[in-house]
């Protein structure tokens, strides 16, 4: 294949300095902090000391193992869900097709410590299904099947959106010819479908592997008494117990960095092995099967995912927050608009703080999504040396846990000798949800580019295109698609990130996330819920109108 | 929301400005919420000197302290652990003051660096819709009664659990947590964690529950009482400090003096925490009212990890 060579285009030239401010920066000194102990002080004494302790801690081990495990199950769990559901909605005609695309939205907006709290108070002794049917399923939901139940009905959507878009665009070209060649319709499916699939299954995989090691909040409140430890729990430990142990924090983080980027070998070995090119400029007939008789049980079966990922989760938020009081229950006498009155009259800090995390979003989908196609360009399409390196740089932020992001940035940017520093403005949260989520909009892309024939290009070329013509009227259309669903992917995370905002939120400035944590602190869980359901329904109908206003301009089936 | 938007790209462009601004302090603190934004308020009406401030958890709070050792911005700290005081005069980072309105201060809530805020006590906080007899000791909560209905905070998440476990397995050793965890009492997370489940009945109560989360609970409506053993529990005064690295030192100091002025105190006790000040009336039970354990914090301190560790294996499944 004709790749283009030649000297640095500016396309490259950009992706490279925004990922060293982004990625670079906040990282080196995360490695700095895990090998120079005191360098929050400024002192880079004793260098590795503090290595031994941490890496020889006897429960290290053990915490890896359940890391991985977690994050087997989770990834297992979510591939089983999701990849049924996005061959029937990607190669059939399937019925309210796009009210399940909606719904199967909500799971992915619902931040997963507002969903643990709602599963934990759903199937709790007492709880609303006790109340409502008189059973509890503590017992399940205590355990480590539990937690990657609840985790895996988060991250399921990732996969469902992903697949069910590259079997689009696969389409049934490929197969159709499978069959005419004589393949069964299950042949054909096995063996060209799926396979034409493997990009964007495993890139999605990959980011749900990333999220599960990566995440704090189920864990933390499902996992401690299951006697369940995994890293990121006993890095928060480390940060949050004083003494503070910082040089601790940074050395497990990087034991976490090691899991994300060996997955991430993984699936660039698969996704090398061969060429999934299949948009090649030639005409696609989007044309759907019809499900027949399948009709009414594949209806069913979407509506059991929808009801079990979205509806509970909903409910038990939305029956929290109308609650007057918890130990009230549900009970009509109970319920009243209170604690929803009492966010809206709070206009200086729940709706400010509403404003501050949908402008951080905004503007975290922007960037990263600029930032990631630039990069993801760069590394399939050129040929420039060191894009291999760009290309571990933009996996690198994955599976840092986002506490200890926060630290790294604030090592980094708080050195006196600053001329100016984004530190305690606003910018800083930008920067800290740019380096946690820009794996993201690369992996996507990645994949888009992964897709699209290297002809198109050197026919442009050709033509007399620039580098940057190309880029723009070429590449960027093509992968659009994809990068949009990453850039609400931003979105939603960036807009209720908590771990990270907790520490680094400049003095003064709240997020959705830490105004919902701090309610819950307080033991206002109701009126943290209440906060919790205005951003879902706000968080997942703005992607859906910025979906409709695309779909009305270009014509054409984004979501 | 786009003004948010904007506001993100005004602070790229106004990033050097932020520190000329003359009359402000920065306070960081423990929770809850409610108490700085309140005393930030009154702060700022009664000397116009603007409060930054920066609220999280203790541990939290001093992760971010850490990370900004090198360029410290803080000037106040208020902590939810006296612990902290203690380790930062050791380390040499505290200013010296004696505030006036801290005479009122009983001797055991204040030293030449730190004074005490307001003060918790830890509590049993009980369910009485959880069809459970009413505990009146902690040892009531091993009972059969209460088998599978016990929930404890994590003490190494928090600070006054830690001295609870550490003063009651100091006096009568750990035969209690045994049978607790027999009885099948579970550690679930942070203080606010423990509490939840309570509230909804899923447990029957918190075996040391941090008593001001209960009593504003039970301010808002919520089933659930707090009771303070008679054989007696810990208290947790949350000191306020003056790092000396402050270039706002006078600020700092006036937001002490208004800490602890008539005022400040009211602020803290309309939040349920104990008044620092032993003339400051508050509408729930003061140290004088509870039997206090002894705790000699530096030996306590001393063993921390080793008392975690062995709590750690009793409740260890």
């Amino acid at each position: 294949m004709a790749r283009l060579r030649g000297g640095l285009n500016p396309v490259t030239i950009v992706a490279m300095t925004g990922l060293v401010f982004v990625v670079v920066i906040p990282f080196v000194f995360i490695v700095a902090q895990a090998i120079f102990p005191h360098l929050g002080r400024g002192s880079l004494a004793a260098p590795f000391s503090a290595m031994v302790g941490a890496l020889s801690d006897p429960r290290l081990i053990g915490m890896t193992m359940n890391t991985l495990l977690l994050g087997a199950l989770v990834v297992g769990l979510s591939a089983l869900i999701a990849v049924p559901l996005a061959v029937l909605r990607g190669l059939f005609r399937v019925p309210l097709a796009v009210l399940w695309d909606v719904l199967f939205l909500i799971p992915f907006m619902i931040p997963p410590y507002i969903a643990t709290l709602g599963w934990i108070m759903t199937l709790q002794p007492r709880g609303y299904l006790t109340q409502l049917f008189g059973v509890d399923l503590a017992t399940f939901l205590f355990s480590v099947p539990g937690i990657a139940f609840v985790m895996s009905l988060n991250t399921f959507p990732v996969v469902y959106f992903a697949v069910s878009r590259t079997i689009e665009t696969v389409g049934s070209r490929y197969a159709d010819v499978g069959r005419v060649f004589g393949a069964s319709p299950a042949k054909a499916f096995w063996r060209i479908t799926l396979p034409l699939a493997t990009p964007g299954l495993v890139a999605s995989l990959l980011l749900v592997f990333a999220m599960a090691i990566e995440e704090y909040g189920t864990p933390a409140a499902l996992g401690t008494r299951a006697g369940f430890e995994v890293l990121v729990t006993a890095i928060d430990l480390r940060v949050s117990d004083w003494p503070i142990d910082l040089p601790g924090a940074a050395i497990l983080s990087l034991v976490l960095v090691i899991l994300s980027f060996a997955a991430f070998l993984l699936q660039r070995w698969i996704l090398t092995r061969r060429s999934y090119q299949t948009t090649t400029g030639k005409p696609q007939a989007g044309a759907r099967r019809e499900l027949g008789r399948w009709r009414y049980p594949v209806i069913a079966l979407f509506a059991l995912v929808a009801f079990v990922a979205a509806a509970i989760p909903i409910l038990a938020i939305l029956a929290t927050a109308l609650s007057r009081t918890i130990s009230g229950g549900l009970s009509l006498a109970n319920l009243g608009l209170d604690n929803f009155a009492a966010i809206l009259g709070d206009t200086s800090g729940a709706l400010r703080a509403l404003g501050t995390s949908l402008g951080l979003g905004i503007a975290a989908a922007i960037t990263t999504g600029f930032l990631g196609a630039l990069s993801a360009y760069t590394i399939v399409k050129t040929k420039v040396r060191g894009r291999g390196l760009l290309d571990v740089l933009t996996i690198l932020p994955n599976a840092l846990p986002g506490i200890v992001v926060a630290v790294g940035l604030i090592l980094a940017w708080n050195q006196p000798w600053l001329p100016i520093t984004p530190y305690n403005t606003t910018l800083i949260l930008l920067l800290a949800y740019c380096c946690i989520l820009l794996p993201q909009p690369v992996r996507y892309a990645t994949a888009a580019f992964h897709q699209i024939g290297d002809n198109l290009e050197a026919a442009a070329r050709v033509a007399g295109a620039s580098p940057l013509i190309v880029f723009r009227r070429i590449m960027l259309p093509l992968i659009m698609p994809g990068m949009i669903a990453s850039m609400l992917l931003v979105f939603a995370v960036a807009t209720r990130e908590l771990v990270a905002s907790i520490v680094i939120a400049p003095v003064g400035v709240s997020t959705i996330s830490t105004y919902i944590w701090r309610q819950f602190e307080q033991g206002s869980v109701g009126q943290g819920m209440a906060m919790a359901f205005l951003t879902i329904l706000i968080s997942t109908a703005f992607p859906l109108m910025v979906l409709q206003l695309m779909r009305r301009r270009k014509g054409s089936p984004m979501l | 929301m786009l003004k948010s938007v904007f506001r993100v790209a005004f602070c790229a462009a106004a990033l050097v400005s932020a520190s000329a601004a003359s009359a402000e302090v920065t306070v960081y603190t423990a929770g809850p919420a409610a108490l700085i934004e309140k005393l930030a308020a009154g702060f700022t009406a009664e000397t116009g000197i603007k409060v930054n401030f920066f609220q999280a958890t203790t541990g939290k709070v001093m992760a971010r302290i850490e990370a900004e050792a090198a360029n410290p911005v803080v000037d106040v700290l208020i902590s939810a652990s006296w612990d902290t005081a203690t380790d930062f005069a050791k380390r040499d980072w505290l200013l010296p003051y004696a505030s006036p309105n801290a005479d009122k201060v009983p001797d055991f809530l204040k030293t030449d660096t730190a004074v005490a805020q307001g003060v918790s006590a830890l509590a049993i906080a009980w369910n009485p819709s959880s069809g459970t007899p009413k505990p009146s000791e902690w040892s009531d909560l091993a009972k059969p009664e209460y088998k599978d209905l016990v929930n404890l905070p994590d003490p190494a998440q928090s600070g006054a659990t830690f001295e609870l476990v550490a003063a009651l397995s100091a006096s009568q050793g750990w035969a209690l947590f045994d049978s607790l965890s027999a009885n099948g009492a579970i550690v679930a997370g942070a203080n606010a964690e423990a509490l939840n489940p309570v509230l909804q009945g899923a447990k029957a109560a918190v075996f040391g529950a941090v008593d001001y989360i209960s009593f504003n609970g039970k301010a808002k409506g919520e089933n659930i009482e707090v009771i303070f053993p008679a054989s007696g529990t810990v208290i947790a005064p949350r000191p306020v400090m003056i790092l000396n690295w402050s270039k706002k030192q006078d600020e700092a100091k006036k937001f002490v003096d208004y800490v602890l002025s008539d005022d400040g105190q009211a602020i803290v006790a309309s939040q349920n925490l104990m008044p620092a000040r032993a003339d400051i009336k508050a509408e729930r039970p003061l140290i004088a009212d509870l039997k206090i354990l002894p705790v000699d914090a530096e030996a306590v301190y001393g063993k921390r990890a080793e008392t975690l560790a062995d709590f750690a294996k009793i409740f260890a499944k």
